[in-house]
């Protein structure tokens, strides 16, 4: 592709930068399940899908240095937390498995829509990293839907709990796919092929049909408007935890 | 409880890589995917419930008391006999 003029490549760089947040902060939440998971097969499964995550972020801020000169991790580690640009969804504490399972359903289906589309980006180095992105999310989501089956099926107050966490989280999962900020801009060039609109209208109409089977609530309503653009005492708390190394000796090397 | 048995390369054996406990072999997968397979170091994984597994471990039907040193492929010497047989089998002008 051409090269980028300066307001499309703030879009771009805004674009990637949601996208790595989201990745990165999922990741830590689930990653605090290592150590206490139901079981000790899970508790491996479970560290290592979080820990995929924070690989994922972590391509997405290179390729955010090499886009804008900013340096990786002081994008992962030394940003306040009010400058991160992950969805509501993400803003939630880890609070209990059938709350994991239900976001992660949320989240991994509606990030697998939007993979799919930015796999057809014309920035090529984006399209590159989601194709190779969307082969490792497959297991995920294979690992979530598992779960999300037996949860469903068990009946009684593990059913209850997933369908209250589904509930409270309906709303904020419609945030994922909401329209990046100068959306007409990143059409125009191609980065996005399609609004993000159409994308959440794909990924409702693909998750409707299991969750329809499984009797469980679908997402509705409308996102928290700016809900990117600030985050509440939970995350405040996470990204305390997240950045405790690196702020106990700021700039050190290893 | 599931046995995992993997393959390092198509062609390979399979061979006994160890255990995981699952409720079902689509979790028994997936888990054993997590403990013997993320690394690249499989090519392939069957998981098998235990119960599926016949043993057998008897020392009377496995070792034997007596001498069957002749069962084993290095109880019969035949390098001289082999010796002799392509000696036989070579023309005289090659010899």
């Amino acid at each position: 592709m051409t090269e980028l003029d300066p307001a499309t490549r703030d879009a771009l760089a805004a674009l990637i930068l949601t996208v790595a947040d989201d990745e990165l902060v999922i990741g830590y939440w689930d990653s605090e399940w290592t150590g206490i998971a139901p079981m000790l097969e899970e508790d491996v499964a479970m560290s290592s899908v979080s820990q995929d995550e924070i690989g994922h972020a972590a391509a997405l801020y290179a390729m955010l240095g090499e886009l804008t000169g900013r340096d990786p991790d002081e994008l992962a580690y030394a940003r306040e937390p009010d400058a991160f640009r992950h969805a509501p969804l993400l803003d939630h504490p880890r609070t209990d498995w059938a709350f994991t399972i239900g976001r992660r359903y949320l989240y991994e289906t509606a990030d697998a829509a939007r993979l799919q589309a930015l796999a057809g980006s014309s920035y090529e180095p984006l399209a590159q990293l989601a194709a190779k992105m969307r082969r490792e999310e497959r297991y995920h989501l294979m690992h979530v839907d598992a779960w999300l089956r037996r949860l469903a099926a068990a009946g009684g107050e593990v059913r209850e709990r997933l369908v209250a966490a589904l509930e409270r989280l309906g709303t904020d999962a419609l945030g994922v796919l909401d329209a990046p900020d100068d959306e007409a801009l990143l059409l125009s060039a191609g980065i996005l092929p399609e609004p993000m609109a159409s994308v959440r209208a794909r990924w409702l109409e693909r998750i409707g049909g299991p969750l329809g089977e499984l009797d469980l609530p679908v997402p509705s309503g409308g996102p928290r408007p700016g809900g990117r653009r600030s985050h509440g005492p939970d995350f405040a708390w996470l990204h305390g935890e997240m950045t405790m190394v690196s702020r106990s000796e700021v700039g050190a090397t290893w | 409880m599931w046995e995992v048995f993997r393959q390092e390369a198509e062609g390979d054996p399979m061979v006994h890589g160890g255990s995981v406990n699952a409720p079902d072999a689509e979790l028994a997968l997936h888990y054993a995917r997590e403990f013997y397979g993320r690394r690249q170091e499989s090519h392939r994984l069957w998981v098998v419930p235990r119960e599926a597994i016949a043993e057998l471990d008897d020392p009377d039907l496995l070792d034997p008391p007596f001498d069957r040193s002749f069962k084993r492929p290095g109880g019969y010497i035949i390098k001289h006999k082999l010796e002799a047989a392509k000696a036989r089998a070579t023309p005289p002008d090659e010899a």
